[in-house]
């Protein structure tokens, strides 16, 4: 009994000084400034920066990266044997391939050097259409650094 | 060169498989060199043999791809999609058998109280 009255007697007191305090902060005008209204300077909204968060996908859609279809096997299709490629060969030091349409000349310039281990100074290329051909190819000539390459070209050499 | 068996083919390892796929397709590259150069019939009937084991060769190096992969998400929740069972879109969009038994508690409640009784007539 004398505990609850003590109780009850200390609550009220709290309230009486938190009744107190919040007069005094009522008073001093702090808590009810208003935060400084922002200035619009156009009449158009536009949307704030937001957060914009990075994928991180919970799984992988396609399991696995497909292979590389275009590689120096698939771009390289086989070189041509016409008179004017011979010619090609012996005069202006230059090889005469015929080659995929999706290759670009960088690509190509690429796949000489890995098949056949030849730097090509400068790569040419047009698109053919053949009869009998059902999508066109590329003929492209690459000017070589050194002749000696050219007779090392299997088969090519033979044939002149 | 011997003929390439699959059954062979499907013991080795990644890496000697496609040392193997470059070896042919190196050769394919000569045969058709050859073929523009007016080369000997039986370099030109090669030329059939090689593609085919080409094909060979990356069958089998995508099938172990796919079983290897299948291997990793085993136990996973969130499989890729082309992992995921195929069947039709129809057949992947219907609700699950789990799906389809749920009942509601009156339904079940109706099910437990009123059973559909068996009657039998005494001729």
């Amino acid at each position: 009994m004398l505990y609850e009255l003590l109780a009850a007697t200390s609550k009220k007191a709290d309230d009486k000084t938190q009744a107190l305090k919040v007069a005094k902060a009522v008073k001093s005008g702090s808590t009810l400034k208003k935060k400084a209204k922002k200035i619009r300077t156009s009449v158009t909204f536009h949307r704030p920066r937001t957060l914009k968060k990075e994928r991180n996908p919970k799984y992988p859609r396609i399991s696995a990266p497909p292979r590389n279809k275009l590689d120096q096997y698939q771009i390289l299709k086989y070189p041509l044997t016409t008179e004017s490629a011979m010619k090609k060969i012996e005069d202006n030091n230059t090889l005469v391939f015929i080659v995929d349409i999706r290759a670009d000349k960088k690509k190509i310039k690429a796949a000489v050097k890995k098949m056949y281990d030849i730097q090509s100074k400068k790569v040419n290329t047009l698109i053919r259409s053949v009869d009998g051909f059902s999508s066109p190819c590329f003929a492209c000539y690459s000017h070589l650094a050194s002749h000696s390459t050219v007779n090392d070209m299997g088969g090519i050499s033979e044939q002149a | 060169m011997a003929r390439i068996k699959v059954h062979e083919l499907r013991g080795k390892p990644k890496a000697e498989l496609q040392a193997q796929l470059k070896d042919l397709k190196n050769e394919l590259s000569l045969l058709r060199v050859a073929k523009v150069t007016g080369g000997a019939p039986n370099k030109l009937s090669k030329i059939k043999v090689v593609r085919v084991s080409i094909a060979r060769v990356l069958t089998v190096i995508s099938q172990k791809q796919k079983a290897a992969l299948r291997e990793a998400y085993k136990n996973k929740k969130f499989i890729p999609l082309d992992l995921r069972p195929k069947k039709t879109r129809a057949i992947r969009h219907r609700l699950t058998k789990h799906q389809e038994s749920l009942k509601t508690e009156r339904e079940k409640k109706k099910e437990l109280y009123f059973p559909m009784r068996k009657y039998a007539i005494k001729a």
